[in-house]
């Protein structure tokens, strides 16, 4: 009888001073497992980690395994076993290794009829002990498992000692066999280690194979040790155990295949053993496999007729398995073609398979990435060799092309409209597959590939019937798409005929309409080369920016063919310009298609005559200006907030592309009498900016709080000067004048980002840098009082303040002889900045700090500041490695100690030595020889960031108590 | 083993810094936190192979190429990405890649 758990005397007491008996081991469990008080579970589960963890636990955890015990007692003692075998093992003197093999493998049998969780943990143990002892003290650990569990004689000595049930015993000895292996593969060893066992256990296989296949073969074996074989198979597959030795048993699992109850774990086993990559060294077993896998064609075709999903899901996967981890070896055996040939028709079949994918059938995907592997390996051939495969293979590559724009076909619309979204995102998903299938197909058809789906398309338009059906129109096409969106078409004769045919098509399905629209797109690079064609095929993309439910592809098809094709566009200017403010105005498209649109329109402008462009540019933008202006004046409100942001997006979206150097950098050289635009006039844009520089005050002076909205105001600008670079500076002045004022009424981190951007691009201009020093001091002054007051509300601000910073250092340090800057309260913010959580905020200190020490030594205020402040910095490192900061920005922190030590090394020798000298700084987890040995390692290291990096990040593992636990190892 | 090279992102980082933090007021073990980096290896590695299909195709020179320890590195000069609607110039890009079929992700018809 089961005696049963008891409850603790006092199960508020503490467990923790309890002695350690297996009484007081018991009530822990009851607690854990059955105490309401989640408090007490907690304590009841420490107690119980740090008993096992004690040395007392190679004892109690025998009796806890006691026949009469509870099974949540045994497994306990179970897991305690393996626990105590797998991490203390050194505890155990070497005299009782045998005894405990023993017991283990007693208490194993034992257990054989059950609990399987209390069995299972046990073999785990055992595998552990085994991987402990192999391969000196233990040479063959396998054989003698599988000898303790020989069914005994029943004259022999043990036979009396209780009843023995065979057939339990042969599962406990697969469950045994079959942890080994994955016992080897979790634990974490030493490479060297892992080479030694992996070897040994290697070898037992020629012991664990025929007794598999002696198993699986016999009638007297029930289907749970079959399948138990088939897992143990799986198990030692994972060891790359030589297919040339198992490929009998392999052979053996096919037969499995018939057996509905071990279908699945036969798939699966022959599946991981095919797929084992070092199983192409056995040739001969694979072609004795291949008419195997062959053999299951006619059940495939049996299952997929009757629709049953899971064997032609199981068949193909062993086929796709075959097909793909073999290809190039089966290729070159050059006798058994045809049985390849056949494989690679069975695997079409799968890629064909009845039904819509992921609706009704889910097998056809898997076989993708086969056609491509088999191309790769065709087309790596040398050439005589190749044509011959060719030959053979491109049949093969058409009928797969109609076959896969057939599985492309989208549902009618009433089945479509009754898919999940998870369905349609899987199907859309299986599209792309396809569509990169189809691309790798060109590779091996080339332009007859095009030429064949021209024609069908032809043939398909002319037949009033067959255009009916808007699917094949579509899948078509997106044939097409896949190939020309990566591929270059241009020697393709069959790309006018497509661009003749296309608005032909009748675009009413949004689907096919939305295929037209990025086959269109896809073309643009052609048209840029073909401009004559623009004309037959743009009036259907400005017809397609009228529907809301093409906006995604109208636009991006708009902005594609205004990027590659501008210099062409200029007789369109005129309608794409009406077009565009006639659905900007309507607002057709959402907010992010609006920002596409002006894109496009940017790019258009650029190429357009620089006389023209002025009044282009006006006439576009002056009903938004328009709008602006009236929102300006009203009272703040979420909604005109929106709109604000929205019109100010859409003019830096203008900017960004909006760029006419580069039309005369494309012009350079040409026989071009045009000056360039910036000797002959102001750049349009600054004419513009100018215009509405004084609404931008405006809004600014109304929205000063709201960051949001000053964002969207310097994105506007900051957005200019990235295009115009040097053009920009007629707007320098003023543009710096406003940005401090408003800074120092309200600070925002984009005004500091934009200063940023103006100091890297004019810091080599002496008439504008006189403005942006000014601008500077104003920026750093206010900063600085935030700094003084408290930052840390403001991680955003300190981010943009230190690299404002770093910029100035790498690009105009002369800056700092001003005696206008702090430079003592400056180096005071970035130790600040250096303890903020935000990881944006450190790294841009560090990056502030490694680009002022290299110029202490020029700078005799900068120098003074460091020999007075740089023991403050010294220690902020230190702290911040020693578990202040993450871990991963220890890097960082690696470059300032690397610059520290080049640029002033006698003086961190001293820091350093100061600073760690204190007990248990920075981290109470190092010793004072670890910090000793860290601070030689550190000063010894001047030039390799890598090394320094390394050494800190040890030192910084150390600190954190995370060091040699496997856990930070990589 | 899935590969551990996604550890270094943003996601990775911010889950090492959890554990970090777990481990230090002990409320889990290394061991147990090196199996959530595992399962996070695992999770991160699927995920990008098979939820993953937007594309964006890129050109450029090639400056330098190298395969070691089944690792493809390749250095571009004068790279173009382009996307549907974006296109990027970028001066110099290194380009780590690993094959997408390890052990852990076979026959689950991936690809990078």
């Amino acid at each position: 009888m089961l005696r049963q758990m008891e409850p603790a005397a006092n199960p508020g007491d503490s467990p923790v001073e309890l002695e350690l008996t297996v009484q007081n081991v018991e009530s822990a469990l009851y607690q854990l497992y059955f105490d309401p008080v989640m408090e007490r579970k907690n304590v009841a589960q420490k107690w119980l980690t740090e008993a096992q963890a004690s040395s007392q636990a190679w004892q109690f955890c025998w009796a806890l395994l006691g026949p009469d015990k509870l099974p949540e007692v045994q497994f306990f003692g179970a897991s305690t076993l393996h626990t105590k075998i797998s991490h203390h093992w050194n505890d155990l003197p070497a005299d009782q290794h045998d005894s405990l093999r023993m017991q283990l493998l007693s208490h194993v049998l034992h257990f054989s009829s059950g609990p399987k969780m209390v069995l299972t943990r046990l073999c785990v143990a055992l595998a552990s002990m085994a991987l402990n002892l192999i391969p000196q003290v233990w040479p063959q650990p396998v054989a003698d498992m599988v000898r303790a569990f020989q069914p005994l004689k029943p004259d022999s000595e043990g036979a009396s000692e209780a009843p023995r049930d065979p057939q339990a015993h042969c599962l406990a000895l697969l469950e045994l066999l079959t942890v080994l292996p994955e016992e080897f593969q979790s634990g974490r060893l030493a490479q060297a280690r892992r080479t030694q066992l992996k070897g040994a256990l290697v070898g037992e296989w020629a012991v664990v194979c025929p007794l598999l296949r002696q198993l699986l073969q016999s009638q007297d074996s029930s289907n749970q040790a079959k399948e138990k074989v088939l897992r143990c198979l799986s198990s030692w597959v994972g060891l790359d155990v030589p297919l040339g030795e198992s490929h009998e048993l392999v052979q053996d699992c096919f037969s499995a295949l018939s057996n509905p109850e071990l279908f699945d774990t036969a798939v699966e086993t022959i599946v991981s053993a095919i797929s084992q990559p070092d199983s192409q060294r056995y040739i001969d077993a694979l072609v004795t496999l291949t008419p195997l896998v062959l053999g299951l064609h006619d059940q495939l075709k049996r299952a997929a007729q009757d629709g049953d999903m899971e064997t032609s899901h199981g068949i193909c996967r062993i086929a796709v398995a075959m097909g793909e981890t073999h290809s190039r070896v089966l290729l070159e055996q050059v006798e058994h073609w045809q049985e390849y040939l056949a494989l690679v028709n069975m695997i079409l079949f799968c890629t064909g398979i009845a039904g819509h994918y992921p609706v009704s059938e889910t097998s056809s995907s898997l076989t993708l990435t086969f056609w491509y592997t088999l191309q790769d390996d065709i087309l790596s051939f040398e050439e005589d060799k190749q044509a011959v495969y060719l030959q053979v293979y491109r049949p093969v590559y058409f009928q797969l092309v109609d076959v896969l724009l057939h599985k492309s076909h989208y549902p009618s619309e009433e089945e479509y409209a009754s898919w999940s979204p998870d369905d349609k995102e899987q199907f859309r998903i299986y599209r792309v597959d396809i569509s990169d299938t189809l691309m790798y197909v060109y590779e091996m058809l080339g332009a007859e590939l095009l030429s064949s789906l021209y024609d069908r398309l032809g043939r398909q338009l002319m037949d009033p019937q067959q255009s009916a059906v808007w699917q094949d129109t579509e899948a078509l096409l997106f044939g097409f798409q896949s190939i020309a969106e990566t591929i270059d078409v241009n020697y393709s004769d069959v790309i006018p005929g497509l661009i003749g045919l296309i608005p032909r098509i009748n675009i009413s399905n949004v689907m096919l309409a939305d295929t037209v629209m990025y086959t269109i797109g896809s073309l643009a690079e052609w048209l840029a080369d073909h401009p004559v064609m623009i004309a037959g095929i743009l009036p259907m993309v400005l017809q397609g920016l009228g529907k809301p439910e093409l906006s995604v592809s109208s636009v991006s098809t708009l902005k594609r063919i205004c990027r590659e094709c501008r210099h062409d566009l200029a007789p369109y200017a005129p309608d794409i310009l009406t077009t565009s403010q006639d659905v900007l105005v309507k607002e057709i498209h959402k907010s992010s298609q609006c920002m596409w649109l002006m894109q496009a329109l940017g790019f258009l402008l650029s190429a357009l005559p620089v006389e023209e462009i002025l009044g282009r540019l006006h006439s576009l933008i002056t009903p938004h200006v328009q709008r602006l202006d009236t929102l300006a004046q009203q009272e703040p409100d979420p909604t005109n907030k929106q709109s604000i942001i929205h019109i100010l997006g859409m003019l830096s979206s203008l900017f960004t592309t909006l760029d006419i150097n580069r039309q005369a950098d494309s012009l350079e050289g040409a026989s071009s009498p045009r000056l360039t635009p910036t000797q002959s006039m102001q750049n349009p844009v600054v004419v513009v900016l100018q215009q509405v520089f004084t609404l931008i005050q405006n809004i600014f002076s109304k929205w000063l709080d709201d960051s949001d909205v000053v964002e969207a105001v310097c994105g506007v600008f900051e957005k200019s000067v990235r295009t115009l670079l040097h053009d920009f500076g007629p707007m320098v002045a003023q543009l710096s004048e406003m940005l401090g004022q408003i800074f120092c009424a309200f600070p925002q981190a984009s005004a500091l980002d934009l200063a940023r951007q103006m100091v890297h691009i004019f810091a080599g201009e002496e008439h504008h840098i006189a403005n942006i020093k000014s601008l500077i001091e104003v920026l750093t002054s206010a900063t600085l009082t935030i700094f003084q007051q408290g930052p840390r509300d403001h991680p955003d601000i300190a981010e943009s303040f230190m690299n404002l910073h770093a910029q100035i250092l790498k690009r105009k340090p002369d800056m700092y002889l001003s005696d206008q800057l702090d430079v003592k309260r400056l180096f005071y913010s970035g130790i600040l900045s250096l303890k903020f959580p935000e990881t944006a905020t450190v790294k841009a200190a560090t990056l502030f700090f490694t680009e002022l020490l290299p110029r202490c030594k020029d700078m005799p205020l900068l120098g003074e500041v460091l020999q007075e402040d740089g023991k403050l910095l010294t220690e902020t490192l230190l702290q911040a490695v020693g578990g202040e900061s993450p871990r991963s920005l220890s890097e960082h922190f690696s470059e300032v100690l690397l610059s520290l030590n080049r640029h002033c090394p006698a003086l961190l020798s001293q820091w350093l030595k100061e600073a760690l000298q204190v007990p248990g700084f920075p981290s109470a987890q190092v010793s004072a020889e670890q910090k000793h040995t860290f601070r030689q390692q550190l000063l010894r290291e001047q030039t390799h960031k890598r090394r320094v990096k390394d050494i800190v990040k040890e030192f910084s593992l150390l600190c954190r108590g995370l060091q040699g636990s496997g856990y930070s190892d990589f | 083993m899935a590969y551990q090279l996604y550890r270094n992102t943003t996601l990775g980082n911010s889950l090492q810094e959890s554990l970090d933090e777990l481990i230090q007021t002990q409320q889990i073990t290394p061991q147990l936190a090196l199996q959530v980096l595992l399962q996070f290896d695992k999770a991160i590695n699927m995920a990008l192979a098979n939820r993953v299909r937007n594309r964006v195709n890129f050109r450029g020179s090639l400056n330098t190429y190298r395969f070691c320890d089944n690792v493809w590195t390749f250095v571009l000069n004068d790279v173009e990405f382009r996307e549907v609607t974006d296109l990027v110039k970028v001066d110099k890009v290194k380009i780590v890649a690993c094959d997408g079929k390890s052990e852990s992700t076979q026959n689950k018809n991936d690809k990078w």
